[in-house]
C-alpha cells in the first residue's frame, strides 16, 4: 500500500507555496518521502518531510511569481483607499477616532496600575531570596518580631535575633528595622534641629543594623557613602525629598555630609543622602536614622538567604531553637511559631497584623482587569457595528475591485488594513492623553507612577500591541463578512440584514451586550456611592464632629495641658486614648470566671471619663466615676451578649460578675488570668472600621488615668482657627520636642474607606467612558441607518406618517433592545454589588429599582440621541427622497 | 566570467553529469551520493533556480512517476553559457594546479 506523508504539511506546504513552483517542489518531496519509507521506515520519512516542508517556507517558495509582484503596488493602493476614505467619511472617522483613543487610553491606565501593584518590592536585587519573619500568636500573625525583653531597650537584646539569624549557614544577612509611622510605633511627627533651624519630620527608619539593610536593600546614594554611613552608630541618612526640603533645590551643591543633627536631644551626624524609596515598596521613610538601640518593642525583620537554601527548612530549624533567642517562647500557649513570607508577597497578604503599609486587595485588582476587557469589548463592538452599517454603502467599490480581478481575500485583507491604520493613527493622541492625565490618576490612585514611563519602551510596545490587537479584532468580522460575499450580492443595492427587520441579528446582539455592560457598570456606581454615603452618615454610637487627637508624651504632661486646656471656653471636653477608626489590634482572651468557655477575640481598651464625655458613649456605669470611684471595668454589649449565653443567663445578670481575661496566664500566686468584676455594660460603637463587624470589648475606664499616649478633644466649632491656635499654644509650652500635629476625626474615619472611595470614583469614571462610548456608537449607527431608510421613510411620510410617527418607529427597535438589555443587566448587577458589599459588616442592601434607575437613565439617553440623529431624516420632504427613482 | 559560487559550481557539475536526469530530488541524492554530506531538497531548488536567473542552466517540465504522485519534474540541464563558465573554472584550476612543483 502506497502511504502518504502527513496530510497536515502537505496542506501547509499547498497553501503557502506559489501555484508555479508546487508542482515540483511537492513532486520532489514525495518522491523524497517515498524512497525513505522504504529506507528509513514511517516515522523517519514523516519526520524528515515536515522538516523539508518547513526548509522550503522562505521568500524563494513564496508566490514570487504570480501575487507578490503585485503585492507592493496593490498596498500602495489599498493604503491610498483607506486615508480617502478615513478623510471622506469624517463622522465615522471622528467616532472611531474619539472612541478609540479614550478607550484604549483608559485600558492602558488600568495596565499601568496593575502592573505598579503587581511589581510592588521586585526592585530589590534577588528579591526571591529576601523573606520576611512574622510571629504567630493567639489567633494572629504578627507581621514584626519583638525583641526579646520588651522593657529592657539594651542592644545586646534587641540584636540577639538577627545574629541568631546570621549563624545559620543557610543565611546570607538579616536585618530588622522600625519605621515610626508603623502601628507598633504610632506616628506623629519629630523635631530635628540643624543648627538654629528646627526641621519637621514625619517617618523615622530606626534601625540598628544598618550594614545587613544595606545589604538586603540596597540604597542608591546621591551624597556620601554606604560604608560610611553605616559603618558606626549615631548617623542619619536623608532621603531626596527631605534634602530637597530642608536645603533648597540646590542642596547637591551644598556641603551636607559630617552636618550634625539633633534628634530626641541626641547627636547624630548626617552620613548621607539617597534616593527616595519608590511608591511600589512595602514600607516607607523620610530618613534612616542608625541607632545603637532602637525605641520600640519590636522592629520588622528580614532576612536574605543564601543561593539555594530553602526557607522552610530554616524556618524548622529557627521553630526548634527558638527557645534561644526567647526564653520559654513554647512553654506559653499561645505561641504559634514563626513564619516567614517571600518578600514580594507581602504585598498581597491579607490580615496580618500592623502591616507597614495596606496591602492590595486582589478583588479590586481583578475587577479592574475585568473592567478594562469590558471597554475593549466596547470599543471592539462600537467599531464593528459602525463599520458594518457604513460599508454598507461601499459595497459597489467592493464589488468593483472584485470584478477587476481581486480576491475575496484580497477585499478581506484591505477592511482588515483600514481597521487596523485607522487603530494605528490613534497612537500619538493616546500617547499625548497618557501624559497629560498620568499626574491626575496618580494623585486619584495615591500611586506615583512617573512621567518617564509614558517613554518607557514597554509602555509604548503595550500602546502599539493594544491599538494592533484592536483594530485587528474589531476589522475580523467586516473583513469576513464582506470578503465572503458573492459578487451578486455585493451589487444588489443594499445589505439585506442591515435594514434587517429580525430583532436578533449580529448588530443588535452586540448593541445589546453594549447596554448590559453600560447598565451594570452604571448600577454599581451608584451602589458604590449609596454605601459610601451610608458609611459617612450612619450612627456609630459616638460622636465625631469638632474632634481633633493628637499624640502626647505621657500622664503628666497631659493633665498639665487638660487643666488649661478646659479653661478655653469653647473646648467642650478633653479624654485620652482608644480613638475610633482604629484597625483591629492584637485580641486577648477572656472568660467568665466559673465557666470553662473561653473566647478569644476581646479587644482590651483603656480611657479615661474624658474619653467618654467627649465622644459622647451611652455609660451609665460612669456615672460611679463621677461619684468618686477611681477606676470601673465594663464590657460592651457585644460581649455581654456572648458572655451571658455561655453563662445561660441575662446579660443585665453579668453586672457585679467577674471576668477572668488571659485565663492562660499563670499568676506568681497559682492563680490564672486577671479578674475584673463587671461594673457595667456599654453601648455597642463603632470601634473599628464598618467593614468589621461590632467586636467584644473589655473596657478600663479610669477617673484619672496613669497612661496617656493619645490625647483627643471636643470643641465648638464656630471659632475653629482661633480656638486651634489656643490649643496648641497650651501644647507648644508643654510639649518641647514635638510638633503639634492633630487630626481630625472626622476627616480620620472618612479615611478608613479611601480605597472604597478611590474604586468608586475610578468606576464612575470608567463608566462615564463607557457611557459615552456606547452613545457614539450608537450615534454612528442611527445616522447610518437613517440614511439608507430614506426611501423607507419617504414612502412612509407619503402614504400619510408624521415626523413623530417615524422617530417612534427609530426608537422602539433601541428600546426593545434596551428592555432586553435590562433584564440581563439587573441579576449581574445585584450579584457584583453583593459581592463588593460582602467586604463591609455594615452595608444597604442592593435594591433592583436602582438597576431600573440605571436603565431609565440609559434610555432617555437613547431616546434623545436616536430623535437628534433621525430627525433629519424623518423630516426631508418625501418628494426630494423619492424623486431619484 | 559569471560569478558563481562552491555549492553552484558542484550543482552545476552534477547536473552536467546527470544528462536529462537532474531535477530537485534526484540532484540532492546524487550529491549525498558523491560529495559524502547531505543537503536539503530545498537548498538544491533555491541555488538551481538562482543558478536558472543567471543563466547558465535551463529547465523544462518532464516525466510524472507514481512515486511523486503522477506530479511532473522540473528537469534542469546546462546551458551553453554553464558550460562555458564551468569549463572556465576547470582551466583556470588546472593552471594553478601545475604551478604547484610536486605535492610530495
Amino acid at each position: 500500500m502506497k502511504q502518504t506523508p502527513p496530510r497536515w504539511a502537505d496542506q501547509f506546504l499547498k497553501w503557502f507555496c506559489s501555484e508555479d513552483l508546487l508542482e515540483e517542489i511537492q513532486g520532489d518531496l514525495h518522491e523524497a518521502h517515498q524512497a525513505r519509507l522504504v529506507a528509513e521506515g514511517k516515522r523517519k520519512a514523516d519526520r524528515q518531510f515536515v522538516a523539508d516542508v518547513f526548509s522550503f517556507f522562505q521568500p524563494y517558495a513564496f508566490e514570487r511569481y504570480s501575487k507578490a509582484k503585485q503585492f507592493l503596488p496593490m498596498f500602495d493602493n489599498y493604503f491610498k483607499i483607506t486615508l480617502r476614505n478615513i478623510l471622506h467619511r469624517s463622522r465615522f472617522t471622528a467616532i472611531n477616532y474619539i472612541g478609540l483613543t479614550v478607550g484604549v487610553v483608559a485600558v492602558l491606565f488600568i495596565a499601568l496600575y496593575l502592573k505598579n501593584e503587581w511589581t510592588y518590592d521586585q526592585h530589590f536585587p534577588e528579591e526571591d531570596r529576601i523573606f520576611r519573619l512574622m510571629n504567630g500568636y493567639r489567633d494572629q500573625t504578627y507581621t514584626n518580631m519583638p525583641f526579646p525583653d520588651y522593657f529592657n531597650s539594651n542592644v545586646e537584646t534587641q540584636l540577639l535575633l538577627t545574629q541568631k539569624l546570621e549563624r545559620y549557614e543557610e543565611v546570607e544577612t538579616a536585618c530588622h528595622f522600625v519605621p515610626t509611622q508603623s502601628d507598633i510605633m504610632g506616628g506623629g511627627q519629630f523635631f530635628i534641629e540643624l543648627g538654629p533651624d528646627r526641621f519637621v519630620v514625619e517617618n523615622l527608619l530606626h534601625t540598628n543594623t544598618g550594614k545587613a539593610f544595606q545589604a538586603i536593600f540596597p540604597q542608591h546614594f546621591l551624597m556620601g557613602t554606604a560604608e560610611n554611613a553605616f559603618s558606626d552608630f549615631g548617623k542619619i541618612v536623608l532621603t531626596e525629598k527631605v534634602a530637597e526640603r530642608w536645603f533648597g533645590k540646590t542642596w547637591q551643591q551644598q556641603e551636607l555630609i559630617g552636618k550634625t543633627l539633633v534628634a530626641q536631644e541626641e547627636n547624630y551626624e548626617l552620613a548621607g543622602i539617597i534616593e527616595n524609596v519608590p511608591n511600589n515598596t512595602h514600607f516607607d521613610f523620610d530618613l534612616i536614622v542608625h541607632q545603637k538601640s532602637i525605641p520600640s518593642w519590636g522592629a520588622y525583620t528580614y532576612l536574605k538567604l543564601n543561593g539555594n537554601a530553602q526557607i522552610e527548612t530554616l524556618v524548622e530549624q529557627l521553630n526548634a531553637e527558638v527557645d534561644q533567642v526567647y526564653p520559654g517562647y513554647w512553654e506559653d500557649e499561645l505561641s504559634k511559631g514563626i513564619e516567614a513570607i517571600t518578600l514580594t508577597n507581602i504585598h498581597f497578604s491579607e490580615g496580618n497584623l500592623y502591616e507597614l503599609k495596606a496591602t492590595a486587595n486582589t478583588t479590586y485588582l481583578k475587577t479592574f482587569a475585568f473592567i478594562a476587557v469590558i471597554i475593549l469589548l466596547i470599543i471592539w463592538i462600537n467599531y464593528t457595528n459602525l463599520s458594518v452599517a457604513m460599508y454598507a454603502d461601499r459595497q459597489k467599490e467592493l464589488g468593483m475591485r472584485r470584478v477587476l480581478g481581486a480576491r475575496a481575500q484580497d477585499v478581506s485583507f484591505q477592511l482588515l488594513m483600514e481597521a487596523v491604520l485607522l487603530a494605528l493613527i490613534c497612537f500619538p493622541s493616546c500617547w499625548i492623553l497618557l501624559r497629560i492625565f498620568l499626574p491626575y490618576f496618580n494623585e486619584l490612585m495615591q500611586t506615583a507612577i512617573p512621567i518617564s514611563t509614558s517613554w518607557h519602551w514597554q509602555t509604548l510596545l503595550a500602546l502599539f500591541a493594544l491599538l494592533l490587537l484592536t483594530g485587528i479584532s474589531s476589522g475580523l468580522y467586516p473583513a469576513i463578512v464582506y470578503g465572503k460575499r458573492s459578487l451578486l450580492h455585493l451589487f444588489k443595492n443594499k445589505m439585506n440584514w442591515t435594514n434587517s427587520s429580525r430583532l436578533f441579528n449580529f448588530r443588535n446582539v452586540l448593541m445589546t451586550g453594549q447596554f448590559v455592560m453600560l447598565i451594570a457598570l452604571l448600577s454599581l456606581t451608584y451602589f458604590i456611592y449609596q454605601q459610601m454615603n451610608y458609611v459617612a452618615n450612619k450612627d456609630l454610637g459616638f460622636n465625631k464632629e469638632g474632634i481633633i487627637y493628637f499624640p502626647v508624651s505621657g500622664a503628666e504632661q497631659f493633665n498639665k495641658m487638660k487643666t488649661q486646656w478646659l479653661n478655653i471656653p469653647e473646648v467642650e471636653a478633653v479624654g485620652a486614648n482608644a480613638i475610633p477608626g482604629a484597625d483591629m489590634a492584637n485580641q486577648l482572651t477572656y472568660k467568665m470566671a466559673e465557666t470553662d468557655v473561653v473566647f478569644s477575640d476581646g479587644t482590651l481598651q483603656y480611657f479615661d471619663l474624658g474619653n467618654v464625655k467627649t465622644l459622647g458613649l451611652a455609660c451609665t456605669a460612669c456615672q460611679q466615676l463621677e461619684e468618686g470611684k477611681e477606676r470601673i471595668f465594663v464590657i460592651n454589649r457585644t460581649a455581654a451578649e456572648k458572655l451571658a449565653k455561655a453563662k445561660n443567663v441575662e446579660v443585665e445578670a453579668l453586672i457585679g460578675e467577674t471576668i477572668v481575661t488571659e485565663p492562660e496566664y499563670q499568676n506568681e500566686d497559682q492563680s490564672f488570668g486577671f479578674p475584673y468584676v463587671i461594673d457595667g455594660i456599654i453601648d455597642d460603637y463603632n470601634y473599628h472600621s464598618l467593614r468589621i463587624a461590632a467586636q467584644p470589648m473589655l473596657i478600663e475606664i479610669h477617673a484619672n488615668i496613669p497612661w496617656v499616649y493619645t490625647a483627643l478633644l471636643k470643641a465648638n466649632t464656630d471659632n475653629w482657627s482661633a480656638t486651634i491656635q489656643e490649643i496648641k499654644t497650651i501644647y507648644a509650652s508643654v510639649e518641647k520636642d514635638r510638633p503639634f500635629d492633630f487630626i481630625f476625626l472626622d476627616e480620620h474615619l472618612a479615611k478608613l474607606y479611601t480605597t472604597e472611595q478611590k474604586m468608586g470614583m475610578l468606576l464612575a469614571i470608567l463608566s462615564l467612558i463607557a457611557l459615552v462610548l456606547a452613545l457614539m456608537g450608537l450615534a454612528g449607527v442611527v445616522s447610518y441607518l437613517a440614511h439608507s431608510k430614506q426611501k423607507e421613510i419617504g414612502i412612509r411620510k407619503v402614504l400619510g406618517a408624521s415626523v413623530n410617527n417615524i422617530l417612534m418607529q427609530f426608537n422602539k427597535e433601541f428600546l426593545l433592545l434596551l428592555g432586553c438589555a435590562t433584564l440581563v443587566s439587573l441579576p449581574l448587577a445585584i450579584y457584583f454589588a453583593h459581592q463588593w458589599l460582602n467586604s463591609f459588616a455594615y452595608r444597604i442592601q442592593p435594591q433592583f429599582w436602582v438597576v431600573l434607575l440605571a436603565a431609565g437613565f440609559a434610555a432617555c439617553m437613547v431616546i434623545l440621541l436616536v430623535s437628534l440623529q433621525s430627525k433629519q431624516a424623518a423630516s426631508r420632504h418625501p418628494a426630494e427622497v423619492l424623486r431619484a427613482e | 566570467m559569471k560569478n558563481i559560487g562552491y555549492l553552484e559550481e558542484i550543482i552545476l557539475l552534477l547536473i552536467m553529469s546527470m544528462e536529462g536526469e537532474a531535477y530537485g530530488y534526484s540532484v540532492s541524492e546524487a550529491y549525498k551520493k558523491y560529495m559524502g554530506k547531505s543537503i536539503s531538497i530545498s537548498a538544491v531548488h533555491t541555488v538551481m533556480s538562482r543558478m536558472e536567473e543567471k543563466g547558465l542552466i535551463k529547465s523544462s517540465m518532464g516525466g510524472a512517476t507514481a512515486e511523486r504522485g503522477g506530479r511532473r519534474k522540473r528537469i534542469f540541464e546546462a546551458t551553453e553559457q554553464g558550460i562555458t563558465v564551468i569549463s572556465e573554472i576547470k582551466s583556470a584550476r588546472e593552471k594553478l594546479w601545475d604551478l604547484i612543483p610536486d605535492l610530495r
